[in-house]
């Protein structure tokens, strides 16, 4: 926080100085060389640091490379060439990335040190130079029913992609981490609003028919509670899939060592995001299963394993402010939290000896997008706040610096009164989230105010991103949000009340000291209960549900007959079934290495690595009631 | 928006509250629980994610008339449904049934489920409709009527050990103003001795948490003894409602040689219940081996627990201001073990060092060496953490 403001002020010191020597120099050119004024230059020019004067001298070289037809850059090694223009059917270019037309150096400086192009510190554009060709932030969204359901429906969904983006929803049986059951409270929600996966078997049939270390495959998966078990669980699933290659290109079973060697290599270059994100749990979401202590244990014995292993493509976290805003939380609230959330993840794997360099670019982040102003400038000001931080706080190299993050738009902006107006508000919220180059976006369908999302309803959600990505002329323009006075204004303003809210948090210790006193939680529910206040006061416009209200609204027998998505019972019983197949075929080994996971954990070994073998051969409830015996369950708060 | 009237009460109406099973959508519950206290329910709150048998044993356990839970996460008619169905089969089949789910729960669902006995499904049309007042009315008018009972068969079943019995029991100690004597006449208590554990403490030193910790030990260490635990919370003198909060810190009670029974104070202008000492009987006439009494939060000069348990545990944290404060607290005098809980905040160290000259101070005990005091520093909030059993074990 300090770190912020001091660069902050330093910007604009630095700036003023600029600006200085600009008008010497001006008044140099007009009177002449005078004594006087060759001190004062002198002066200014000593005060201006070194790099900045860099960046002012090359300013218009910069300038000039993106007003050419094309630009080559390096990401990670990998050489990229992109057209700078595009050509609109008036024959007009627009070109991909604008330029100001400052010319005073004071603006110029001012404007490389706050906003910069994309791609370049504090990366308030965006972290990459431009956006992915060939690969659309799109992610496909499924989730339901059995794993074979849910693997038909990511197949039909990304059939025309060349990427394979994949986002998954577990039910809620398997975000408890319980296995499913005839018992009527577990068995109702087998399967429903997600897909039910509680063995290594459901997760192979899951993601079966893609190459998982396909380099355009990506899949995220929806989980906290249990997610180091549901990782290990798909991690196995990219290793077997490398095994059978093997078996079938060589007719015969790897060798322990080539087994050993088929492992590193998979999880070395499987790509995707675990949310794994225990901090909102406990503040807003409240899928917590296991005590807070235990669970930020496993993160990092998670994140310690991917530095062990090179696990280099996968995001070990996806720190989520979209639960703490889905809760009732606003913007600011929403990003200060989830902010500082990702900082409590950074200070706990230093203090366990982590390398910043190493584990900093498995953090990635998770916004909501609704539609109060504040969330036109989020992904500008949590980058620009996130690089500050990690370069000027904790010494961190370019690539830790740059903060990556998945916008969905918000689920609480849906109304269950005439959802078709709901298409309307997620298009606004996905198009400032394109102007504002998220990295990964996933739009609502119009029914999820009252039901899964159907293939009619989630086709036109795709619409929605396709429409603005394709047709969407602004969008040819990469960063159509610089240069606005209002912008810059709404940045500075969310800036420095995240900024504010980080003390207040300070104040009470930290994130897990204000956890304690329950202070998110608290100010989550005081900001929903006044948004809820203004909704029902009229006090806030919603169209269709305050005001314009539908005169003819539909009869309780639509409503009924409406389409909505439920599992099938013998959907449920296949899945209880195949459960007690793979707990029969494992029985003679379960126990085994269920005991010594346990050890594992009681003799803090790490955990997660124990559990790439549990997974084999026990199930996910049986993973987790193992662990509660030594790692405790989550005791609930008010 | 017109100020609804609030329905008033006539008896002591007691609710269960809780969001579904693997359910973590709480804000709606939470806002209706709030309305039902302030409305002068006594709410006996167990948080997200519970199973039908948790919320079904916990009303049964409170005696309560109803039961209020939200479920947003589907899978609702299996739920409630088997809800009724487990109170019908456990015979508490007069404890109402409330539930919301807001658009999730369709229209021809929620028939289905006031059909099968299910007394009201509120649907987002009747929060249009009648408001959240409105709502809680209609519960609190429902609910308003004392919970069945039946002394002699009661007090019979009770000393078998049904819960459901004991329950009923400890409600018409709480309810009417039973003299001691009438209620010895039904119950023989065959043992005097069974210990009576008091925990008392300042609000938020973590009681809850340190007693769930304890059970959880007694369960894991102590075979086929049987555990009452009776929790007091304080009534809210403007509404006459109460947030009897401590079931939902509590992971070790679910557990079938646990009975747990939260109070309320009501009009006992203390710390505990007037009807503490008659329900220590019931729990102890119902033979159990070991009885905990957790007080409400307390002041400095608060110490009766000490005069109703053979035994009282005092919970404190590093935040009790300056040295001098420790003079003043009564506890510190009277207690027979000393917990400085929270024990990883800045400064506990120098607090226990702090209380244990005062024990010395208070009890006269300038020679002995402090090691020797039953002072301990816990943290409750992690598993790990040893808090010592060994007291615990010479029952």
């Amino acid at each position: 926080m300090q770190t912020v403001h001091g660069y902050k002020e330093d910007a604009k010191k630095q700036s003023d100085i600029a600006r200085k020597l600009y008008q010497l120099k001006g008044t140099e050119e007009e009177i002449g060389q005078v004594e006087e004024l060759i001190q004062l230059i002198e002066k200014y020019e000593k005060e201006l640091e070194a790099d900045n004067k860099e960046k002012l001298d090359k300013f218009d070289e910069l300038k000039e490379t993106y007003t050419k037809d094309q630009l080559s850059y390096k990401v990670r090694d990998k050489e990229f060439t992109v057209d700078l223009n595009t050509e609109s059917l008036s024959g007009i270019k627009v070109p991909k990335v604008a330029l100001p037309k400052y010319r005073d150096w004071g603006d110029r400086l001012y404007w490389m040190l706050m906003e910069n192009v994309p791609g370049a510190f504090p990366f308030t554009a965006g972290v990459f130079p431009f956006k992915r060709k060939g690969e659309d932030p799109t992610r496909q969204f499924a989730g339901e029913g059995t794993p074979e359901r849910t693997n038909r429906r990511f197949h039909y969904l990304s059939k025309n992609e060349p990427a394979k983006r994949l986002s998954t929803a577990f039910d809620s049986v398997t975000l408890y981490g319980e296995d499913p059951d005839e018992r009527p409270d577990i068995y109702g929600k087998v399967g429903e609003s997600g897909v039910s996966i509680c063995t290594l078997d459901d997760m192979k049939k899951l993601y079966d028919g893609f190459d998982l270390v396909d380099p355009m495959t990506s899949v995220s998966m929806t989980i906290n509670g249990p997610a180091p078990i549901i990782l290990a669980m798909y991690f196995n699933t990219a290793i077997d899939q490398q095994l059978k290659k093997f078996k079938d290109e060589n007719g015969r079973e790897p060798s322990q060592e080539e087994y050993e060697q088929i492992k590193v290599e998979t999880i070395s270059v499987v790509r995707g995001t675990v949310q794994a994100d225990i901090l909102k749990e406990d503040q807003g979401q409240n899928t917590c299963i296991f005590s807070t202590e235990f669970a930020l244990r496993m993160m990092g014995d998670i994140q310690e394993y991917f530095i062990n292993n090179e696990v280099r493509n996968y995001y070990s976290v996806s720190i989520s402010g979209y639960h703490i805003a889905e809760a009732g939380a606003n913007p600011i609230s929403q990003l200060a939290f989830t902010l500082a959330n990702g900082f409590t993840y950074v200070e706990y794997y230093l203090s366990r000896g982590m390398d910043i360099n190493k584990f900093a670019p498995n953090l990635s982040f998770f916004f909501s997008n609704g539609l109060d102003p504040e969330y036109t400038v989020i992904g500008r000001v949590a980058r620009r706040i996130w690089s500050v931080a990690m370069r000027d706080k904790y010494g961190a190299n370019e690539r830790s610096q740059k903060l990556k993050y998945h916008i969905q738009t918000s689920g609480r902006s849906l109304h269950a009164q005439e959802v078709d107006f709901n298409d309307i508000r997620t298009t606004l919220q996905a198009l400032i989230a394109i102007q504002d180059n998220t990295n990964s976006l996933h739009t609502n369908a119009y029914d999820e105010a009252i039901t899964t999302p159907t293939e009619e309803s989630v086709r036109r959600a795709m619409a929605i991103q396709m429409i603005i990505n394709k047709e969407f002329g602004l969008t040819k323009n990469e960063n159509s949000l610089q240069g606005s006075f209002i912008l810059e204004e709404l940045t500075d303003l969310v800036e420095e009340a995240v900024l504010q809210e980080f003390e207040r948090i300070n104040d009470r210790g930290g994130v897990l000291g204000a956890m304690e006193r329950q202070y998110q939680r608290g100010k989550i529910q005081e900001e929903s209960l006044y948004y809820e206040g203004k909704k029902h006061s009229g006090d806030l416009p919603i169209v269709g549900v305050n005001t314009y209200v539908n005169p003819n609204p539909p009869s309780e027998d639509e409503i009924n007959s409406m389409e909505v998505a439920r599992a099938s019972k013998e959907e449920k019983q296949q899945q209880i079934k195949n459960l007690h197949d793979f707990q029969d075929r494992n029985a003679d080994k379960s126990e085994e290495a269920l005991n010594r996971l346990k050890e594992v954990a009681a003799s803090n070994g790490n955990v997660f690595e124990e559990l790439m073998e549990t997974v084999k051969v026990a199930s996910l409830g049986q993973i987790t009631n193992a662990l509660y015996e030594v790692g405790g369950q989550y005791r609930r708060n008010m | 928006m017109q100020q609804q009237e609030v329905y008033k009460v006539k008896h002591p109406v007691r609710f269960v509250t809780a969001s579904s099973l693997f359910d973590g959508h709480d804000a709606s519950i939470n806002i209706m629980r709030r309305i039902l206290q302030a409305s002068g329910a006594e709410i006996i709150h167990l948080g997200h994610n519970r199973s039908v048998e948790e919320v079904v044993n916990a009303a049964i356990q409170e005696d309560v008339q109803g039961i209020a839970i939200s479920s947003y996460q589907g899978g609702h008619v299996e739920y409630f449904k088997y809800m009724v169905d487990l109170l019908n089969e456990k015979g508490a089949g007069h404890i109402r049934v409330y539930g919301g789910g807001g658009g999730v729960i369709l229209p021809r669902e929620i028939k289905e489920l006031h059909d099968h006995g299910v007394a009201r499904i509120f649907s987002p049309e009747d929060g249009r409709q009648h408001g959240l007042q409105g709502m809680i009315n209609q519960m609190l008018e429902e609910c308003d009527h004392p919970t069945p009972l039946e002394l002699e068969s009661d007090a019979a079943k009770a000393q078998q050990g049904d819960y459901q019995a004991i329950a009923r029991l400890i409600s018409h100690v709480e309810n009417e103003d039973v003299t001691s004597d009438k209620l010895q006449d039904l119950l023989k208590i065959t043992r005097e001795d069974v210990p009576v554990l008091g925990i008392t403490g300042t609000g938020g030193a973590g009681k809850s948490s340190l007693t769930d910790e304890l059970v959880r030990r007694f369960i894991n260490e102590v075979p086929d003894k049987k555990l009452a635990i009776l929790s007091v919370d304080p009534t809210k003198k403007k509404t006459g409602g109460a947030l009897l909060g401590d079931r939902i810190r509590m992971n070790a009670i679910f557990n079938e040689r646990v009975y747990m029974r939260s109070l309320a104070t009501r009009s006992s202008k203390t710390e505990l219940s007037q009807a503490i000492l008659d329900a220590i009987r019931v729990v102890k006439a119902a033979d159990f081996d070991f009885i905990i009494v957790e007080t409400s939060g307390i002041g400095q000069g608060d110490a009766e627990i000490t005069e109703i348990t053979d035994l009282s545990m005092y919970v404190m944290t590093a935040e009790f201001g300056a040295p001098t404060q420790l003079e003043k607290i009564d506890m510190i005098d009277f207690a027979d073990f000393i917990v400085i809980n929270k024990f990883e905040q800045k400064g506990s160290e120098d607090a226990f060092n702090q209380v244990r000259k005062q024990y010395s101070r208070s009890r006269m005990l300038f020679h002995e060496d402090h090691d020797t005091f039953p002072v301990f520093g816990t943290i409750a909030s992690q598993f790990t953490t040893q808090v010592r059993t060994h007291y615990l074990l010479q029952f």
